[in-house]
């Protein structure tokens, strides 16, 4: 099912990395923001907290790498580089990711920077969209967006061009043990 | 009007580079993306799914208004575009509303929602790049899904620098430019209107796709969302959306799915923690009148792909500009008659060419051309026929006067005759001469023929049914099949009494004449008592066998009536169909089998209404010829009957991709089976100079025995 689903995202163009465990994948992230952000840029990682994160400690992560604010707002989030958060589950069929976003944090930072890091432990995978219906408890999540690669637009001569007003890359950070 | 519509988007290459470009590419793309999936089944599914919905608006409207209602959304349903307006700019006040994003609505836009919104000193940003583009330069979108496919990037770098800011017209750096521009005014703006693409009564969800980003940005950033929502969104089940998201991007633009599908359940809670507000109208405008209509309902099974648009031959020459109307293209114009009211179409449905091309790719399986063809049919109920036209249906109402005309024509035809061809008329006919050739009135019609045929006595008997054509301008054709049948050992007769098929009033909408003509058609041929009747025009065949039964139904004949001719049409067989049949089961074979390439053209009505492609083809291949295809051979040639007589302009354009096609083959042999495109094509390939012959495949086959 990982199979499939990494290659149906990454014909969208979605980046797929897959990781033993959860420290392997931390490592792979906290390169990946040296990469793409200097120490000074204040607040150019926003990054959406929940059990990624169990266990880490919030001081020596800031300070490791400064540029992380856990502060998030639209104005922050919108001049952020990257945004970072964990993700419901993903559909193999399509490729897509399934963020549920109860708090409207969680979703700033996946709809405002200009990179978005999805985390996604690899058993939450399901096979299609129909599956997918089944598990959407919608009584309870008030908003739930599939994701399927980076956002694009082809309205100007009908040529793809990717990031328009949502991210123009998406790194899934998959996790097979948690 | 319409005609200058017309003529100004023919004139302006990059509407037409632009969207056939687009066409093009759409139809093989559109192909790849449905690669392991069933298309007849995902579009039956939605049909199901749909149609319920629109049998059953009053109870999903009241079970979406409670589900939403319950989850923290206000919900509004109302029938009027006023109310809209009003509950808008009420709930605008209220907040104080002094910025309003907006993700792609056409809801909104069937009632000119921005242009009250700013007289009431609102500014309003449209944000798909698209429509924003549009709505800085003032325009009106060209196609329902990519709404600025007719500007170039040079159009837009201009329209950027005038309204906005300079930019160069460097695609990715417009891009680029309108998320910086459009950034600031999501985090200002204090109202967001999306629409929906969906809408789930038993949750009270609204189901948006977007591949921008941007919806999710109006729906979350502002403290106030409203979703205006036509009703013929809704559907009653969280699964029935499975169907509608597999079909609609892949019929819109051909992906396999929107970037982001967001599914919004009532919020309650701004990112501050203060209280967010929903709003839900539930829009009706018409749609449940229409879904009362026994025709129209059909119609409440879109989903709005578009995708009529995409592979409609009109339609990519002339751009949704030239309907000047909210809604454009085939399923645009069914929607203005609901939305606007049918005069409002008045102009725009006689665009259809009736090819049926987007029959087969609608999701919502609609009947499109059948649909545009009530419509005409209504208008000329409710408003009457222009006497020009009135006149002309009826001499071909009376059989007599009408066949003394076509005698008298041929004639008169004499000083502009060229062997087969007129090619020029004069004064107010020369339109019809310009870009291709008419076929010359035969001097002796085929009913005059035919008597001099000896036929051997033979056990099986067939009745012809020849159509005007064959009849009057190329008699050779029902000859080659005389020839062809003989040799099989079939008599043919034909009924001497037999007229015009109806096709022309019927696709006139004059329901009376089409009734008419089949009445006569039916008392003629059923006193041969055949054991088929063949039709070598596949027009002919369609009103015989299907349309005509439509037309005596509309005009209420007895049962009796009815049933003869339901039980001719049972008889009523295309010759493309019959010949093969015979070839198959031996009883005709080629003694003169020559080699010979050929292209073959699919007339409309014979693929797509009689699913009849296949066999034609392999008749001319059993009689020796080789197949090379052409590039979209299922195309329509333009010639839909009295279509170039009404839209000559379109009709050639469309000619004109067809020759080229032809051409692009290198053979010079194009066989077909329906005598209206054999007009057109060789029409148009006379008036061009060009060598290849256009021939019936009957006469093709004839001459190899």
């Amino acid at each position: 099912m990982f199979e499939l689903f990494k290659e149906k995202a990454s014909a969208l163009m979605a980046e797929v990395h897959a990781f033993k465990n959860r420290k392997d994948a931390l490592e792979f992230v906290k390169n990946f923001i040296r990469e793409n952000t200097m120490p000074e840029d204040q607040k150019a990682v926003v990054w959406y907290d929940t059990w990624f994160l169990d266990g880490v400690k919030k001081e020596d992560l800031l300070a490791e790498i400064p540029q992380i604010s856990f502060e998030i707002t639209p104005e922050i989030a919108s001049k952020a580089k990257i945004g970072i958060n964990e993700v419901d589950g993903a559909i193999a069929e399509s490729g897509s990711l399934i963020e549920v976003s109860n708090r409207i944090q969680k979703r700033l930072v996946s709809a405002l920077p200009e990179i978005h890091i999805a985390i996604l432990p690899k058993s939450k995978i399901l096979p299609d969209l129909k599956t997918a219906l089944r598990s959407f408890h919608l009584h309870t999540h008030p908003y739930i967006t599939l994701i399927s690669g980076p956002s694009r637009t082809a309205d100007i001569e009908r040529v793809l061009t990717i990031g328009v007003h949502g991210p123009e890359r998406v790194i899934i950070v998959c996790i097979e043990n948690l | 009007m319409l005609k200058e519509e017309i003529k100004k988007a023919l004139e302006n290459p990059v509407i037409t580079k632009a969207l056939t470009n687009f066409y093009e590419a759409y139809v093989v793309a559109r192909e790849k993306a449905y690669t392991g999936l069933d298309f007849e089944k995902i579009r039956n599914e939605i049909v199901r799914v749909k149609s319920y919905a629109a049998e059953n608006f009053d109870k999903l409207i009241k079970k979406f208004t409670e589900q939403a209602t319950k989850r923290g959304a206000k919900v509004f349903y109302t029938k009027d575009p006023k109310e809209v307006i009003n509950y808008i700019l009420e709930v605008a006040k209220a907040h104080n509303v002094k910025t309003i994003v907006k993700s792609k609505s056409m809801a909104t836009e069937e009632i000119h929602l921005n242009k009250h919104l700013q007289e009431a000193g609102i500014e309003v940003f449209e944000t798909d790049l698209g429509e924003w583009i549009i709505q800085l330069a003032g325009q009106r979108p060209s196609h329902m899904v990519l709404p600025a496919i007719h500007l170039t990037r040079y159009e837009v770098s201009d329209i950027f620098t005038k309204k906005v800011d300079a930019v160069e017209p460097d695609i990715k750096k417009m891009v680029k430019f309108a998320r910086k521009n459009l950034r600031e005014k999501f985090l200002k703006a204090d109202l967001g209107i999306t629409g929906a693409n969906i809408a789930v009564a038993e949750t009270g969800s609204i189901v948006i796709f977007t591949n921008e980003g941007n919806a999710r940005l109006v729906l979350t950033l502002p403290k106030v969302h409203i979703a205006v929502v036509g009703i013929e969104k809704l559907v009653d089940k969280l699964e029935d959306i499975d169907p509608i998201v597999k079909a609609l991007p892949r019929n819109a633009t051909a992906q396999p799915i929107t970037t982001y599908v967001s599914f919004i359940t009532g919020e309650r809670e701004h990112w501050d923690g203060t209280k967010k507000e929903v709003h839900i109208i539930l829009f009706d405008n018409g749609r449940s009148e229409m879904a009362k209509d026994p025709v129209f309902k059909e119609a409440l099974q879109c989903i709005r792909c578009a995708s009529c648009l995409n592979v409609c031959p009109v339609f990519r020459l002339i751009s949704g500009l030239v309907f000047g109307r909210v809604y454009t293209g085939g399923i645009g114009t069914i929607l203005t008659a609901w939305t606007e009211g049918l005069k409002a179409t008045k102009d725009i449905q006689n665009l259809c060419i009736q090819c049926g091309n987007c029959v087969k790719i609608c999701p919502g399986k609609i009947n499109i051309p059948d649909l545009i063809l009530e419509i005409r049919r209504r208008l000329a109920e409710e408003e009457g026929l222009p006497l020009k036209i009135r006149a002309i249906y009826s001499v071909v109402n009376n059989r007599r006067l009408f066949h003394t005309a076509l005698r008298m024509a041929s004639k008169l035809q004499a000083p502009f005759k060229q062997g087969a061809f007129i090619r020029h008329l004069p004064l107010a006919f020369s339109e019809l001469t310009q870009e291709r050739s008419l076929p010359a009135i035969a001097e002796t019609p085929f009913r005059d023929r035919i008597k001099k045929i000896k036929q051997p006595e033979a056990k099986q008997k067939v009745a012809f049914f020849a159509g005007c054509l064959i009849d009057f301008a190329y008699p050779e054709i029902g000859e080659a099949l005389v020839k062809l049948l003989n040799k099989a050992g079939i008599q043919v007769v034909f009924p001497q009494d037999q007229t015009c098929c109806g096709a022309p009033a019927l696709y006139n909408g004059v329901m009376d004449v089409a009734a008419n003509n089949m009445l006569q058609n039916l008392k003629a041929l059923e006193q041969e008592n055949p054991d088929f009747i063949l039709s070598a025009c596949p027009t002919c065949t369609l009103v015989l066998k299907k349309k005509g039964l439509l037309a005596l139904r509309n005009q209420k004949v007895s049962s009796e009536v009815l049933a003869k001719a339901e039980k001719m049409a049972e008889k009523v067989v295309d010759t493309s169909y019959f010949i093969n049949k015979l070839i198959k089961e031996g009883k005709l074979t080629f003694s003169k089998p020559l080699e010979e390439d050929f292209t073959y053209h699919d007339p409309c009505h014979l693929k797509r209404s009689l699913n009849i492609w296949q066999e034609p083809r392999e008749s001319l291949q059993k009689a020796g010829l080789k197949l090379k295809e052409m590039f979209e051979s299922d195309v329509c040639c333009g010639m839909g009957g009295s279509y170039s007589l009404k839209f000559p302009e379109i009709s050639v354009k469309i000619l004109e991709r067809k020759l080229k096609n032809i051409q692009d083959t290198g053979v010079k042999l194009v066989c077909t089976d329906c005598p209206g495109c054999i007009m057109q094509i060789r029409g148009g390939a006379d008036k061009k100079g060009l060598d290849f012959k256009v021939r019936h495949s009957l006469e093709i086959l004839a001459e190899r025995l």
